[in-house]
C-alpha cells in the first residue's frame, strides 16, 4: 500500500481516510436504520390503527400481555433508532462528512482516520440497540420499553434485564462517534477553509454543520454522564435517581432535557442549511440576509441550552422556574422565524424552477412553520398542561422531524444524488415520490393534533374507543407514507444502477454556486491538491 | 362513507382553527373525548375553562402566522416563477424588512406571554382549599386516599375489557360500583372506567397530593385543566374546583411500563350533600383499610 | 493518484485501527453487560459463561488498537506529516476533546450540588409518606461521615498543584532544547501523578461510606472516581510523553504531543481545585 494509496475492494471502506467514501457509508448505514425504523412505526401503527390489542399478539404470535410491553418496545426502538441511527448519521455523517469539505474547499476533513473510527463505531452501537430487544429487559419479558428518553426509575428498577444496560451502552458508543465528529467537523471548518473563505463567506450548509457540532460536543457529555449514572444504579447500588437513598428521579430529566433539547436543533440544523443552499439555487438568488442567517442558527444554538425544562412543566418544577423556561423558550420562535422569512425572500424576485430538491424544500418550509408554531404552543406552561405528553406533542415533533429534518434528508439526497453518483434521478417518478411521501406523512400527522387535543395520551398500546376515528386516519396515512418510502427505495436503485446518463459538473446551472459544483461529478478521490482560492 | 367524514373532519377542523368548534361543543355531555372531535374536551371548570381560552387565543395566532406564511410562500412560487420571471433580480438585503420580521414576531410574543404568565400562576398556586387528597400512582393502578376523612384509603383499577363485552360481568361492576358511591353508576367507556373513583364535592377547593410507588406516573383530568406526575420519593401539590357534579375521565399520562394505557383516572363529583353522605358510607368500608369494591 | 499536492495538510493513510477498535469496543460492551448481569442469557448463553471472556479480550483489543493508532501518529509526526497548518488543527481538536470533558464533569457535578444544595430525605417507604418537606433534610446526610479537607484530601491538593509546575517545568526544558531537563521535568510530574493516585487509593480505602445505597457515597465517588480515572489517563500520557523524550522525540519549536498531555493535566488539575473546594470544603459538612 504505497502512501497516499487508494486501496480497492473491501479495504477502501473498512479502512477509509477518505471523507467522501466515509460520507457515502453512513448514507448507506441511515438508510438501513431509516428501513428498520419506518418498519417498526409501522408496526405501531398497524397496532393503533384499531382500539385494542389485536395487531401485534397476532402478527408476532405472542400474548396480550407481552405485546403491550413489546409496543413501548417498539416506541423506544423507534425514537432511538430515528434519532441517532438515521436523522443524525444522514444529516451530520452523510451530508456533513461528504460536502462540508468540498464547500470549504478542503481536500478531505481534518482527522480522516478519526472520522473513519466515528463511522465504525455506528454500527456496533446499532447491533447494541437491537440486541437489547432480544433480551430480557422488563421482568420477564425482551426489550426495554421506557421511551427514546429512559427516565428513571423506569429504567432503574423498572428494567431490571440486560436490555437496558445493552441500550445505555449503545449510546454511550454512539455518543463517542458522535463527539469525535463533531470534533472533526469544527477542526475541518475552522482550519481548513480554503484562502479567501472567511467565515463570513462560508456557505451556510457548512456555517449549520459548525453549529451543530458544537452542540454536540456541549451536550452529549451530559447524556453520557446521565446514562452512566443510569448504569451504576442499576449495577452497582448506587442511588443518584433513587429516593431511597436520597437521590432524585427529576435530575435524571433535567440532565436528559439539557441534552435532549439542543439534540432537536442537532436534528434540525444541518436540514435548515440544505434547504438554504436549494432555495438559493433554485431561484438563481443569493441568499437573502446571509449573515441573518448565520446568526439566526447561533442563536437557535444558544438559545437551545438555556430551555430544555419545557419537557417538564407537569413534574412539579417551581412556578418561578416554570415562567423562566416559558419566556426563554419562546424567543427561539424569534431567530427561527428570521430563517423562514429570510427563505421566503430569497425567493422573492428569484426565478424559481421546480425540481424535486426544490419541492422537498419548499415543502420543509410549509411544514416546518405547522410544527415550528404549535412548538409554540406547547412552550406555554399554562396549555402545556393539557397537553404534555398527548398526541398533541407526537404531531408537534413529527411535524419537525418527520417531515421536516426528514424532508431536509430527501432534499438532500435529490440535490446531490448527481453530484456522489454522477448519475440522475428519474423525473417523473421522483416528483410522484415526492407527492406520494407529502401527502401520506400530513395524513399521518396532521390528525394527530385533534387526537391530542381530545386528550389521547402518547406511548399508548391501546386507548379508549373515541379515539378511534383519526387513529384510523393516522394509519392509512401511514400506508400512503409507505408507497413513498417503497418508492424512494425504486428511484435510487433506478439511479444508482440502471442509469447511463452521466450529469454535468454543475447540473442546476447559475443558481448553484458552491464549491462543490466546481468539481467533476462525482468528485475526484482526491479533491483540490491545488487550493482554490476565493475573491 | 370515509370521504364524507374526512370532509366533516376538515370542515370541522378549519372551524376549530377558527375557535368556533369549542363553542359547538360545549354542551357535549360528559365532558368526555368523542369519536372524530377536534378540541379540547369541554371545560369543567374555571382552570379548563381558562386553558380553552387560552389556547382559542393561540390557535387563532398560529392559524394566521402559518396561513400568512402559506400565502406568502404559494404567492412567490406563483410571481416568481420561472416562465414568470425568467430573470432573478440580485437583492439580497433590506434593512426595514429584515427589521420588521424581528421585531413583530417579538410583539407577539411578548402579548402570548403576558397571558401565558398569568394564567401559569392561577394554576400553579395552590389556593386555600378545604380538603386534601393522597393519589399514589403503583403499576398499574391509583391509591386514593382522604387524610382529613379519618384515612379513607381505597384503590382504583381499570375495568377490563370482557366488561364491555359480556353483559353479566358489566352488571356485577355497576352493582360494585353502585355500591361504592352509594348512588346508582354506570361504566361509560372502555379503557377509560376504573372499579373505584375518587369522589369530591363540587364547588369545593380540593387539594391534590401525589406520589408513586414504584416509577413515575402522571395524573390528570383534561376536564379540570390538571396534570401532574407523581414521582417517587417526591410530593407534588396541585388543586382542582369542579362545576358541577358528574363523572370525570383522565388517563395515566406518563410511561410508566407494560400497561400504562390501563391505569385511568376517574374523578366522581357529587353535590356537597351527597359527598357528606358517601364519606359516612366510605369511613365504614374504607378507612384505613386496603381494600377495593371488588375486594381486592 | 492524480496531480501534485499543493497544500500541507495531512492526508492520512488508510488504517485498519478505527474499524478494529470499532469491533473491540462492540465486544466489550457486550461483555460488560454480561459480566454486570451474569444471570442473564444472551441467546441462550448463560452471562456468566461468556461475559467476563468477551470483556477482557474486547478490552485488550480496544487498548491494542489505541496503542498501535496513537503509534501511528506518532511516527507520522516525527515523520513530518504534521505541517504547521496540521497542528493549529491538533490544537482545535485536543481543546474541543477538553471542552467535552468538561462537560462531562458537568453532569457529576449537576448530581452533586443538586444533592447537596437541595438535599431530599430518604425516602424508603415509598408512596405512603406524606409528612416530608421534600428540602429540610441534612447534608451530607445524617450518618455519613466525611473525610477532613485539611488532611489528605490538601495534601493531594499540593501535590498536583506541584505537578502542574513540574510541567511547566518540563515544557519551559524543551523551549530552550534542555532535553536533561525535560526529562527531570516529566519524571517529577509522573512520579507527583502517580503519588496522587496512590493518596487516592489510601483514601477510598479508608472512606466511612459506599458508592452504594446513599447519594453522598455515589456523588463523591463518581466524582472524584471520575477525576481519578483522568488522574490515571494523563499519567499515562505524561509517561509516554516521557519515553519519546527519551527518544530524542520534541523539537523546541514541535511538540504538540507534549503540550497536549500538558494542557489534558492542567485540565484535571483545574478540576480538582473544583472538587476541592466544593466536594470537600464547602459541602464537605463538618468531618469526624
Ligand atoms: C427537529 C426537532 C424539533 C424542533 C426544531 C423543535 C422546535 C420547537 N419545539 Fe419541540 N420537540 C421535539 C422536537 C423539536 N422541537 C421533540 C422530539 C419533542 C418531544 C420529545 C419527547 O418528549 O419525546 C418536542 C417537544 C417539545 C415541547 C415539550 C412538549 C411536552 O412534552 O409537553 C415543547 C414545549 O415547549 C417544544 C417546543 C418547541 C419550540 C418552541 C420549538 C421552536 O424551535 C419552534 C420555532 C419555530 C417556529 C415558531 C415557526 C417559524 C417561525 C415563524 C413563522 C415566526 C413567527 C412565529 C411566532 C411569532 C410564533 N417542543
Ligand atoms: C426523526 C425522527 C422520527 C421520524 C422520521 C419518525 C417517523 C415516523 N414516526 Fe415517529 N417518533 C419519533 C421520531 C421519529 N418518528 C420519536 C423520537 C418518538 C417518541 C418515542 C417515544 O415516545 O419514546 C416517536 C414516536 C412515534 C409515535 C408515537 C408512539 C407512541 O407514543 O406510542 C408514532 C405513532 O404513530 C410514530 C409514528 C411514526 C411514523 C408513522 C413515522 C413515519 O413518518 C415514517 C415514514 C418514514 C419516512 C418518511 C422516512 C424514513 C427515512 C428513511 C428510510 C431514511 C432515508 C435515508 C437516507 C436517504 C439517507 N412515531
Ligand atoms: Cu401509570 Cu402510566
Ligand atoms: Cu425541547
Amino acid at each position: 500500500m504505497a502512501a497516499h494509496g487508494n486501496p480497492t475492494g473491501w479495504r477502501r471502506w473498512v479502512y477509509s481516510t477518505n471523507h467522501k467514501d466515509i460520507g457515502v457509508m453512513y448514507l448507506w448505514f441511515a438508510f438501513i436504520a431509516g428501513m428498520i425504523g419506518f418498519g417498526m412505526s409501522g408496526l405501531m401503527r398497524m397496532e393503533l390503527a384499531e382500539p385494542g390489542v389485536q395487531f401485534l399478539p397476532s402478527f408476532l404470535g405472542i400474548t396480550e400481555d407481552h405485546a403491550r410491553h413489546m409496543f413501548n418496545v417498539l416506541t423506544t426502538g423507534h425514537g432511538l433508532i430515528m434519532v441517532f441511527f438515521m436523522v443524525m448519521p444522514a444529516l451530520i455523517g452523510g451530508f456533513g462528512n461528504y460536502f462540508v469539505p468540498l464547500m470549504i474547499g478542503a481536500p478531505d476533513m481534518a482527522f480522516p482516520r478519526m472520522n473513519n473510527v466515528s463511522f465504525w463505531l455506528m454500527p456496533p452501537a446499532f447491533i447494541l440497540l437491537l440486541l437489547s430487544t432480544m433480551v430480557e429487559g422488563a421482568a420477564g419479558m425482551n426489550g426495554f420499553g421506557g421511551g427514546w428518553t429512559a427516565y428513571a426509575p423506569l429504567s432503574t428498577i423498572g428494567h431490571p434485564g440486560p436490555s437496558m444496560d445493552l441500550a445505555i451502552f449503545s449510546l454511550h458508543v454512539a455518543g463517542a462517534s458522535s463527539i469525535m465528529g463533531a470534533i472533526n467537523y469544527i477542526t475541518t471548518i475552522f482550519n481548513m477553509r480554503a484562502p479567501g473563505m472567511t467565515i463570513h463567506k462560508m456557505p451556510l450548509f457548512a456555517w449549520s454543520i459548525l453549529i451543530t457540532a458544537f452542540l454536540l460536543v456541549l451536550s452529549l457529555p451530559v447524556l453520557a454522564g446521565a446514562i452512566t449514572m443510569l448504569l451504576t444504579d442499576r449495577n452497582f447500588g448506587t442511588t443518584f435517581y433513587n429516593p431511597a437513598g436520597g437521590g432524585d428521579p427529576i435530575l435524571y430529566q433535567h440532565l436528559f432535557w439539557f441534552f435532549g433539547h439542543p439534540e432537536v436543533y442537532i436534528m434540525i440544523l444541518p436540514a435548515f442549511g440544505i434547504v438554504s443552499h436549494i432555495v438559493s439555487t433554485f431561484s438563481k438568488k443569493p441568499i437573502f440576509g446571509y449573515l441573518g442567517m448565520a446568526y439566526a442558527m447561533a442563536a437557535i444554538g444558544f438559545i437551545g441550552f438555556v430551555v430544555w425544562a419545557h419537557h417538564m412543566y407537569t413534574v412539579g418544577l417551581d412556578v418561578d422556574t416554570k415562567a423562566y423556561f416559558v419566556a426563554a423558550t419562546m424567543v427561539i420562535a424569534v431567530p427561527t422565524g428570521v430563517k423562514i422569512f429570510s427563505w421566503i425572500a430569497t425567493m422573492w424576485g428569484g426565478s424559481i424552477k421546480f425540481e424535486v430538491p426544490m419541492l422537498y424544500a419548499i415543502a420543509f418550509i410549509l411544514l416546518f412553520t405547522v410544527g415550528g408554531v404549535t412548538g409554540v404552543v406547547l412552550s406555554n406552561a399554562g396549555a402545556d398542561i393539557v397537553l404534555h405528553d398527548t398526541y398533541y406533542v407526537v404531531a408537534h415533533f413529527h411535524y419537525v422531524l418527520s417531515l421536516g429534518a426528514v424532508f431536509g434528508i430527501f432534499a438532500g439526497m435529490y440535490y446531490w444524488i448527481g453530484k456522489m453518483s454522477g448519475k440522475q434521478y428519474p423525473q417523473f417518478l421522483s416528483k410522484l415520490q415526492f407527492w406520494i411521501t407529502f401527502i401520506g406523512v400530513n395524513t399521518i400527522f396532521f390528525p394527530q393534533h385533534f387526537l391530542g387535543l381530545q386528550g389521547m395520551p402518547r406511548r399508548y398500546v391501546d386507548y379508549p374507543d373515541a379515539f378511534a376515528y383519526y387513529n384510523k386516519i393516522s394509519s392509512i396515512g401511514y400506508e400512503i407514507t409507505a408507497v413513498g418510502v417503497l418508492l424512494f427505495i425504486v428511484v435510487m436503485a433506478k439511479t444508482l444502477f440502471f442509469t447511463k446518463k452521466t450529469v454535468a459538473d454543475n447540473q442546476w446551472g447559475e443558481g448553484a454556486t458552491t464549491l462543490e459544483w466546481t468539481l467533476s461529478s462525482p468528485p475526484p478521490f482526491h479533491q483540490f491538491n491545488e487550493l482554490p482560492h476565493i475573491k | 362513507m370515509i370521504v364524507k367524514r374526512l370532509f366533516a373532519g376538515i370542515v370541522a377542523a378549519v372551524a376549530a382553527a377558527f375557535g368556533f368548534a369549542a363553542t359547538a361543543l360545549a354542551d357535549a355531555a360528559e365532558h368526555m373525548p368523542v369519536d372524530g372531535g377536534h378540541w379540547l374536551v369541554p371545560a369543567a371548570n374555571e382552570q379548563a375553562q381558562r386553558i380553552d381560552d387560552f389556547h382559542i387565543m393561540l390557535m387563532w395566532i398560529i392559524t394566521v402566522i402559518t396561513i400568512f406564511v402559506f400565502v406568502l410562500m404559494f404567492w412567490v412560487m406563483f410571481r416568481y416563477r420561472a416562465k414568470a420571471n425568467p430573470v432573478p433580480s440580485k437583492t439580497s438585503h433590506n434593512t426595514i424588512i429584515e427589521f420588521v420580521w424581528t421585531v413583530v414576531p417579538i410583539l407577539i410574543l411578548v402579548v402570548i406571554g403576558f397571558t401565558s404568565l398569568p394564567l401559569l400562576y392561577y394554576q400553579d398556586v395552590v389556593p386555600e382549599t378545604e380538603f386534601a387528597v393522597r393519589v399514589t400512582g403503583n403499576q398499574w393502578n391509583w391509591t386514593y386516599s382522604y387524610p382529613d376523612h379519618d384515612g379513607i384509603e381505597f384503590t382504583s383499577v381499570v375495568v377490563p375489557d370482557s366488561a364491555f363485552v359480556n353483559a353479566s360481568e358489566r352488571a356485577e361492576y355497576e352493582a360494585a360500583l353502585t355500591g361504592f358511591l352509594g348512588k346508582p353508576a354506570k361504566l361509560n367507556a372502555r379503557l377509560l372506567d376504573a372499579d373505584t373513583r375518587l369522589v369530591v364535592p363540587a364547588n369545593t377547593k380540593v387539594k391534590v397530593q401525589l406520589t408513586a410507588s414504584d416509577v413515575i406516573h402522571a395524573w390528570t383530568v383534561p376536564a379540570f385543566g390538571v396534570k401532574l406526575d407523581a414521582v417517587p420519593g417526591r410530593l407534588n401539590e396541585t388543586w382542582f374546583e369542579a362545576d358541577k357534579p358528574g363523572t370525570y375521565y383522565g388517563q395515566c399520562s406518563e410511561l410508566c411500563g407494560k400497561d400504562h394505557a390501563f391505569m385511568p383516572i376517574v374523578v366522581e363529583v357529587m353535590t356537597k350533600e351527597d359527598f357528606a353522605k358517601w364519606v359516612e358510607h366510605a369511613k365504614a368500608e374504607y378507612a384505613d383499610a386496603g381494600t377495593t369494591a371488588l375486594g381486592r | 493518484m492524480a496531480g501534485d499536492v499543493h497544500h500541507d495538510y495531512h492526508l492520512v493513510d488508510p488504517s485498519p485501527w478505527p474499524a478494529v477498535a470499532s469491533l473491540a469496543v462492540l465486544f466489550m460492551m457486550v461483555g460488560a453487560v454480561f459480566s454486570m448481569k451474569p444471570e442473564a442469557t444472551l441467546f441462550g448463553a448463560q452471562g456468566a459463561s461468556f461475559g467476563h471472556w468477551f470483556f477482557g479480550a474486547g478490552l485488550l483489543g480496544t487498548i491494542y488498537s489505541m496503542f498501535a493508532w496513537w503509534k501511528d501518529v506518532v511516527k507520522e509526526a516525527e515523520r513530518g506529516d504534521h505541517k504547521p497548518v496540521v497542528r493549529i488543527g491538533l490544537r482545535y481538536g485536543m481543546i474541543l476533546f477538553i471542552a467535552s470533558e468538561v462537560m462531562f464533569f458537568v453532569a457529576w457535578f449537576w448530581a452533586f450540588f443538586g444533592a447537596a444544595m437541595y438535599p431530599l430525605h430518604h425516602i424508603s417507604d415509598m408512596g405512603t409518606f406524606w409528612d416530608v418537606i421534600s428540602t429540610d433534610a441534612a447534608w451530607p446526610p445524617a450518618g455519613v461521615e466525611t473525610f477532613d479537607p485539611w488532611h489528605l484530601p490538601f495534601m493531594n491538593t499540593l501535590i498536583l498543584l506541584l505537578s502542574g509546575t513540574t510541567v511547566t517545568w518540563a515544557h519551559h526544558a524543551i523551549l530552550h532544547g534542555d532535553r536533561e531537563g525535560l526529562k527531570k521535568g516529566l519524571w517529577c510530574t509522573v512520579l507527583l501523578g502517580a503519588l496522587f493516585s496512590c493518596v487516592q487509593v489510601y483514601e477510598y480505602a479508608h472512606a466511612a461510606f459506599a458508592f452504594s445505597g446513599n447519594i453522598y457515597g455515589a456523588t463523591f465517588f463518581m466524582a472524584t472516581g471520575f477525576h481519578g480515572f483522568h488522574v490515571l489517563v494523563g499519567t499515562i500520557f505524561l509517561a509516554v510523553c516521557l519515553g519519546r523524550a527519551y527518544r530524542g522525540h520534541f523539537k523546541p519549536d514541535h511538540h504538540f504531543g507534549f503540550e497536549a498531555a500538558a494542557w489534558y493535566w492542567h485540565f484535571v488539575d483545574v478540576v480538582w481545585l473544583f472538587l476541592f473546594i466544593f466536594v470537600y470544603v464547602v459541602y464537605g459538612g463538618t468531618p469526624h
